[in-house]
């Protein structure tokens, strides 16, 4: 595939794209700064001129790119192919086409078998993307720094058919029959006449277009929201014609639907390829919907689906590897990894519906779904179990959709929920974000007591390897809460365990003054002796205090006695001993209701 | 079960702790060993202490360097209701120093819910105490230190539990050993019998010599009523396959410290093993 055949067509274009003249050439008024709104006129005759032009779809494939090339393989895995040669941008999936940049070179493969269609030479521009109808490629480029760029026609023989090179920057263009669909300026589509070259329409979209792109036998404008090319379009700039966009959720590395189109991509993913949104816009009665009614975003190795009308997660699946590319397709969704594995996901539950391979490990990846259907799924359990098995992935780099994920879980009051932010808490490799998330939920939690339960029952324990302590504070609220007083002698053990952290202690010793009871006031006497003098930490403190109310609360005479000889003790640390010499009862004889004044106090 | 139940060693612990909130100035004094030194202590010379412990920090750490310096053991119960009571760090500190000078075995439940205070020194220190005040509270109070989150604390239970022959506690002592605590080494050696010793050396190649040793020399040096002569033989026997330079030098060194009343059968034998790896017996 190396070295091709340069048609003398090609080096005609060359010779129009240096030169800016000759075949192929067009001085014409397209990309006109003074341009006035003519409501869509225009552009609503360049729709009834295509009104009947059918556009081609692609068979869906994933194309990988290496260091040495490019692999591609069929999302049916029925073909598999290579091409030697380094690309220097990202290349697009057109059609029936693939196109990149080559060492100052634009060429087209036939994305079937991977043989060169042709290949022109461009100087140093780089690919910004292409659109393909089946006859006609058009591609836009640029320069990586932006500007200079040039949009050109060429037809399967490789002959250039039209090239523009506007001073504004085009994004990605698509193709019908002789017109060319170049967005730029953020609103603007201008409709090129292949035959005269000069703007046949011009749209003027409400919502930011860098794109035009075939999905689903029909093409579309956009950026996060994708109009329609329809008999509505001339509506585009004041109702808005066809639109759909995705509900809005605030997700970690804010992903987009569709990167900006009017810079190269090199050829390398980056975050941005693995923090992306996911979606097919589709027709269902005569209504623009998402396919499936579904949207997914990809952070890294974690996928989530989310629901068409109100975003909310429906589903999570966990991959292998860093997801670098993907495309929807219709009912599901092809994952490219850094491995070179495509993985198919339906749409609907985020079941795995097979994978195909491009047998290596790549650098890039480009999925076009095209016609392709993604049917079936397997059952991947519940949402919570989804949740819980991305959730447990030990790698870093996860904390962000982690923390994500466990607020979605926080909000299922399914007491298994509550297991699963248990364990990750009680984890000692739970990665500290995480951790904060896990605990700050199960504060809040009101089901799933008895595993609450069975977790304050664990201690620190060297020998059994409890390397890390139970969150006992989000407990001790949870519990109190609930007024949960089975939880009382599991808290006031805790309070005496030197693994728990200050804080917990403190929210221990708080919610046992709500559940406390006789039974446990060994315990919180036994700690208050232990810190009344030692206590070092304003959460200390706050427990030693309450552990003194609840002393005088439960203990009567005996407790009175307790607090009393601790205000009196030189020992006593001042600010303890400053709060709790209220809690002593004027007279002695008044005891019990003394004590049940100070506990009203609190 | 070889895990024991944390929550029930907690409330025996515990409740224990508590009693020392009911007025029984005996009670402590009862646990005291007969003691030479120990001197008679009037009771108003105990009164003057009470007196003196319930004063401020300089006070109480006198008080207590008084009953330190005269082996005061009939003051174990004031010290016993100062722990009880509880007090700054340097105050608890002097009182488990005081505690390890009287060695009162009923000092040890006051002393125990402090080998899980927050303080290091503290926590540490009490571990310390409670080798020398013993009893049935120590050796509980050491098992459940094995699982201390406090590498120091663990370390010290461990020994302790060897110097208090607690021999309930060795499959707590395997658990820690294989689990990394050095100290139990020494422990396992010292309380280890027949197929336990075994079970013990079997662990030699898979933990470092060093950390070994102290466990042999544990068995090597116990008497013959506790570690017959043929185990002591069979385990020079396996040190000798081993045929490092480290363990001919404590072959060799063992040969050297091996006492004049010992077995004639296993010096024999240890001298051998060491002139046969090569430590050079040195006559």
């Amino acid at each position: 595939m190396k070295n091709p055949f340069f048609a003398p067509a090609a080096l005609v274009a060359f010779a129009a794209l240096v030169t800016g003249c000759g075949a192929g050439s067009m001085k014409t008024s397209a990309f006109a700064s003074d341009w006035q709104s003519d409501n869509g006129k225009s552009i609503a005759a360049v729709r009834a001129h295509l009104a009947s032009v059918p556009v081609p779809t692609g068979r869906g494939m994933a194309l990988g790119i290496t260091k040495t090339g490019l692999i591609a393989v069929a999302l049916d895995g029925s073909s598999h192919w290579s091409y030697s040669g380094v690309v220097d941008s990202r290349p697009s999936i057109a059609g029936n086409v693939v196109v990149s940049t080559s060492k100052g070179h634009l060429f087209a493969l036939d994305a079937a078998t991977g043989r060169e269609l042709w290949q022109l030479p461009i100087a140093d521009k780089h690919l910004r993307g292409a659109g393909d109808d089946g006859r006609t490629t058009v591609a836009s480029l640029g320069s990586d720094a932006g500007g200079g760029g040039i949009v050109v026609a060429v037809n399967r023989s490789g002959a250039v058919v039209g090239k523009w090179a506007p001073t504004v920057d085009v994004g990605i263009p698509a193709v019908l029959s002789d017109i060319v669909f170049a967005p730029w300026g953020n609103q603007y589509v201008s409709a090129l006449s292949l035959t005269t070259g000069d703007e046949a329409g011009r749209l003027l979209a409400r919502t930011v277009v860098s794109r035009a792109t075939a999905i689903g036998g029909s093409i579309y404008f956009g950026e996060n929201t994708m109009l329609r090319f329809d008999d509505a379009i001339s509506q585009a700039a004041t109702t808005g014609g066809h639109e759909v966009k995705l509900a809005e959720r605030e997700l970690p590395g804010k992903p987009a639907w569709y990167p900006t189109g009017t810079r190269v991509l090199p050829p390398e993913a980056g975050a941005p390829d693995a923090i992306r949104f996911y979606a097919r816009p589709a027709e269902v009665g005569d209504k623009l919907v998402l396919d499936s009614q579904r949207f997914a975003a990809t952070y890294f190795r974690i996928i989530v689906g989310f629901n068409e009308g109100d975003g909310a997660l429906r589903w999570v699946r966990t991959l292998p590897a860093e997801v670098i590319g993907g495309d929807a397709a219709a009912g599901g969704f092809a994952f490219c990894d850094v491995n070179g594995d495509v993985w198919l996901t339906a749409a609907r539950s985020g079941g795995d519906a097979g994978h195909v391979s491009l047998g290596s490990k790549i650098e890039g990846c480009v999925v076009d779904g095209g016609d392709f259907k993604i049917a079936g799924g397997s059952d991947t359990g519940t949402l919570a179990e989804q949740i819980t098995h991305a959730i447990e992935l030990g790698d870093e780099q996860m904390a962000t959709v982690q923390r994500f994920l466990l607020r979605e879980l926080g909000t299922n009051d399914d007491p298994t929920i509550t297991k699963t932010l248990l364990d990750l808490a009680c984890n000692a490799r739970t990665q500290p974000d995480v951790l904060a998330e896990a605990r700050s939920l199960l504060a809040s939690r009101r089901t799933g007591i008895e595993y609450m339960i069975d977790a304050l029952k664990q201690h620190y324990d060297f020998l059994s390897d409890v390397l890390r302590a139970p969150p006992v504070g989000p407990l001790a609220d949870a519990l109190s809460a609930v007024g949960e007083k089975s939880a009382a002698p599991l808290l006031a053990a805790h309070l005496n365990d030197p693994s728990d952290t200050p804080d917990d202690v403190k929210r221990a010793a708080h919610a046992l003054l709500t559940l406390a009871t006789a039974s446990e006031f060994d315990d919180v006497r036994t700690f208050f002796s232990l810190y009344r003098a030692t206590a070092d930490d304003d959460a200390l403190v706050a427990a030693v205090i309450d552990a003194a109310k609840i002393l005088v609360h439960l203990g009567g005479a005996d407790g009175v006695e307790v607090i009393e000889r601790a205000v009196n003790d030189p020992l006593t640390e001042p600010v303890v001993k400053q709060a709790i010499s209220s809690l002593i009862p004027a007279k002695t004889s008044d005891v019990p209701h003394a004590a049940t004044r100070a506990m009203s106090r609190r | 079960m070889l895990r024991r139940s944390l929550t029930a060693i907690h409330i025996t612990l515990f409740s224990a702790f508590a009693t020392l909130f009911v007025p029984a100035p005996d009670a402590a004094a009862k646990g005291a060993p007969p003691k030479e030194k120990a001197t008679e202590t009037s009771s108003a010379e105990l009164a003057a202490l009470d007196k003196a412990l319930k004063g401020d920090e300089d006070s109480v750490v006198g008080a207590l360097q008084s009953i330190d310096d005269g082996d005061k053991v009939a003051a174990a119960p004031l010290v016993a209701k100062l722990l009880g009571r509880g007090g700054t760090e340097k105050v608890l500190e002097a009182a488990m120093k005081t505690a390890q000078k009287l060695k009162v075995e009923s000092l040890s439940v006051a002393i125990a819910p402090y080998t899980r205070h927050r303080s290091d020194e503290v926590r540490r220190q009490a571990t310390r105490a409670l080798l020398k005040t013993k009893g049935p509270i120590a050796v509980t109070t050491l098992e459940q230190a094995l699982r201390s989150p406090d590498a120091v604390v663990r370390g010290t239970a461990a020994s302790g539990l060897g110097e208090l022959h607690a021999h309930a506690a060795l499959p707590e002592l395997f658990l820690a050993f294989d689990k990394g605590v050095p100290e139990a080494a020494a422990a396992l050696g010292q309380l280890c019998v027949g197929a336990e010793c075994d079970q013990f050396i079997g662990r030699t190649g898979r933990v470092g010599f060093d950390v070994m040793q102290t466990g042999f020399d544990q068995i090597l040096f116990r008497p013959p009523s506790e570690v017959s002569d043929d185990a002591k033989i069979k385990l020079v026997g396996k040190l000798r396959e081993l045929g490092t330079d480290e363990v001919g030098k404590y072959l060799s060194d063992v040969a050297e410290r091996w006492p004049k009343d010992g077995s004639k059968r296993v010096k024999q034998v240890i001298d051998s093993a060491a002139h046969s790896v090569g430590g050079g017996v040195k006559q």
